[in-house]
């Protein structure tokens, strides 16, 4: 049999796994072991084991953990309630502005957390009753919770943009700040896209009464602006003192982490049952996460070892015949394909490192595809039927939002996040500006 | 079922979320050595164990959390046709299913046993400054991923049992 036959094979075989329901990281593992034991025989039969001793050496996955128990920390401790109730009261009376004080909020949030899961808790929880409540479509709501999330993973920091900088190499720090502007950009993006839906039909989503209003003096607004110092002084700590070079990568999760911790303390709501909710959710989430990456690292070792990296390039170029940009887009075309029926994370890791050595081969900077891979991955993290935020959304929203709402609810948002990844293909600079100017000494 | 097959499962649960218990407050020691490495470096002299040592933790803390993690069902599944069936037609698929991890998670411990013989044999250590042993990190592998096979199996019973319409006790969050 080909080489290009038992990459086929093995690919299918995992498809069919997973839709058994099978739990994921299983699928993948078993497809693993059982591939490398056929093709190498006794040999084979350590596969399984190296990809522990691999992630070991990972160090920069450190920050999972960090980041998934940060996350829930702002969740579960509610210091993002204030937050919200600042943009509540100072964008209320636009039409749509409380949808377009969410995705603020979730900028916000994104600029403190590297995942999309506390943007997600945090909209779902709070804003979402709010802006059910207040009349907002549903439809509408549920999609800005959705693509407002997933700024989680662009705005720096990045858990993506670091597990990206473990395969391609790449200095975290430049790809943190690349994606700084095109996060911002897509933010503003989602936004004209609110303030155009609301204007053409101000029904979608009402404007705060003028009575309700006036409970609030000058006063009382300019305090609630206090709750903004909360995301300063995270960002600061954990992403500032990283690019000022003073901790490391993992130590400025670690330092994060216990910045949020010491914000819920200060705001008295650092109690019992918040710490045991906290570390229990964060170690079920990061178990889930560690098994898959397990399982997808053995995967791509035998994946690897059947010559898929050739066989891609000999695909693109040889038989296709394509030029470099013909490359690209078919390139992200497949993963956001892929992307719908595979399991996200275990996707990054088998499939990224088949593509990185092609994009760098066409002359492609690595830093600029590291933000189109991670709007990729967000496209690919909010599209049906296989997704993060998909699963989160249905676990977390009110029982009134249906599947269906859920799966249309991200159509026109789907369509914004590819709109941006056109636009930071043709100007690159976007992406790079920012990290150019910052390392340029 | 046979009093047997209830107790193992009993019993096999309890040490899972036991040790997982344990695994889950390895997170605020992971914090504590990056904190520490950050500021004996800013302050002070750097050390050489921190990285590492914080490496160890995170394995610690995913493997021996795995089995507590797969009680709490917090390992996700793609849930396109899943999410539709019956549970009596989930716990049938997953009775089958779960002999591949099964096999998967033996494939581990295989290796794994290997490489942990060979680490005692010849006292291998790691390649850095700080050169630990590597056996006690093996081992605690192959012990995670032993219990996380012993759990596999348990839910194997649970599964069957569904199926059999019978119920196995599970030791929830109150034990």
């Amino acid at each position: 049999m080909s080489y290009e036959m038992i990459a086929i094979l093995m690919f299918l075989s995992m498809m069919v796994m997973l839709l058994t329901g099978k739990r994921v990281f299983g699928a993948i593992g078993a497809v693993a072991v059982i591939a490398a034991l056929l093709l190498y025989g006794d040999g084979g039969g350590d596969f399984g084991f190296n990809a522990t001793m691999k992630l070991l050496k990972w160090y920069p996955l450190l920050t999972l953990p960090l980041f998934i128990f940060m996350g829930f920390m702002l969740s579960e401790s509610g210091i993002a309630d204030d937050l919200y109730n600042m943009f509540h009261v100072w964008m209320g009376p636009l039409n749509g502005g409380l949808a377009i004080g969410t995705i603020l909020l979730m900028v916000l949030i994104s600029a403190m957390n590297g995942l999309s899961v506390a943007g997600m808790a945090i909209g779902a929880t709070i804003a979402m009753p709010e802006l059910l409540r207040r009349g907002y479509d549903k439809i509408m709501v549920t999609g800005v919770i959705q693509a407002g999330s997933s700024l989680g993973i662009l705005v720096p920091p990045s858990v993506v943009l670091v597990l990206y900088g473990m395969i391609a190499r790449q200095p975290v720090g430049k790809l943190w700040l690349a994606g700084a502007i095109p996060g911002l950009m897509m933010a503003a993006l989602f936004i004209i896209y609110i303030v155009i839906r609301c204007k053409i039909n101000p029904s979608l989503g009402p404007a705060i009464s003028q009575d309700e209003l006036k409970k609030y003096s000058l006063k009382d607004k300019l305090k609630l602006l206090q709750a903004g110092i909360i995301p300063l002084f995270i960002f600061f700590s954990m992403t500032g003192l990283f690019l000022m070079g003073i901790t490391s990568l993992v130590e400025s999760s670690a330092v994060g982490a216990v910045a949020a911790t010491l914000a819920a303390l200060f705001k008295g709501r650092l109690t019992k049952k918040v710490i045991e909710e906290t570390t229990r959710k964060s170690l079920g989430v990061s178990c889930m996460f560690m098994w898959i990456i397990l399982a997808a690292l053995t995967f791509g070792a035998v994946f690897d070892g059947v010559g898929a990296v050739k066989a891609i390039e000999g695909f693109f170029i040889g038989e296709l015949g394509l030029g470099p940009w013909e490359i690209l887009i078919l390139m992200q075309l497949s993963f956001i394909i892929m992307g719908t029926f595979l399991d996200d994370t275990a996707m990054l890791i088998i499939i990224a490192p088949l593509y990185i050595p092609l994009v760098k081969m066409l002359g492609f900077d690595l830093i600029w595809y590291g933000v189109l891979y991670t709007i990729t991955c967000q496209i690919a993290y909010m599209t049906p039927p296989f997704g993060y935020n998909l699963f989160l959304m249905r676990a977390m929203a009110p029982p009134e939002v249906s599947i269906v709402d859920i799966y249309r609810s991200v159509i026109p948002f789907v369509a914004i996040m590819v709109l941006s990844l056109a636009i930071i293909m043709l100007f690159p600079q976007i992406a790079l500006w920012l990290p150019n100017m910052f390392y340029a000494y | 079922m046979p009093n047997v097959i209830r107790l193992y499962v009993r019993y096999v649960e309890k040490v899972s979320y036991r040790v997982g218990r344990f695994a889950m407050y390895l997170i605020f020691l992971l914090m504590g050595i990056l904190l520490y490495s950050s500021i004996s470096k800013t302050f002070f002299v750097p050390s050489l164990w921190t990285l590492e040592m914080a490496q160890f933790t995170m394995v610690a803390y995913y493997i021996l959390g795995g089995p507590y993690a797969m009680q709490l069902d917090e390992h996700v599944r793609m849930d396109l046709l899943y999410a539709n069936w019956s549970p009596k037609t989930r716990a049938a698929v997953d009775a089958f299913t779960v002999l591949f991890l099964m096999f998967y998670l033996g494939m581990i411990l295989y290796g794994g046993w290997g490489s942990t013989e060979y680490a005692l044999k010849y006292g291998e250590r790691s390649y850095s400054a700080w050169a630990p042993y590597m056996a006690p990190l093996k081992i605690l592998i192959c012990l995670g991923v032993l219990l996380m096979l012993l759990q596999t199996i348990a839910v194997f019973f649970k599964d069957i049992a569904t199926v059999l319409n019978k119920e196995i006790s599970v030791v929830g969050d109150a034990a």
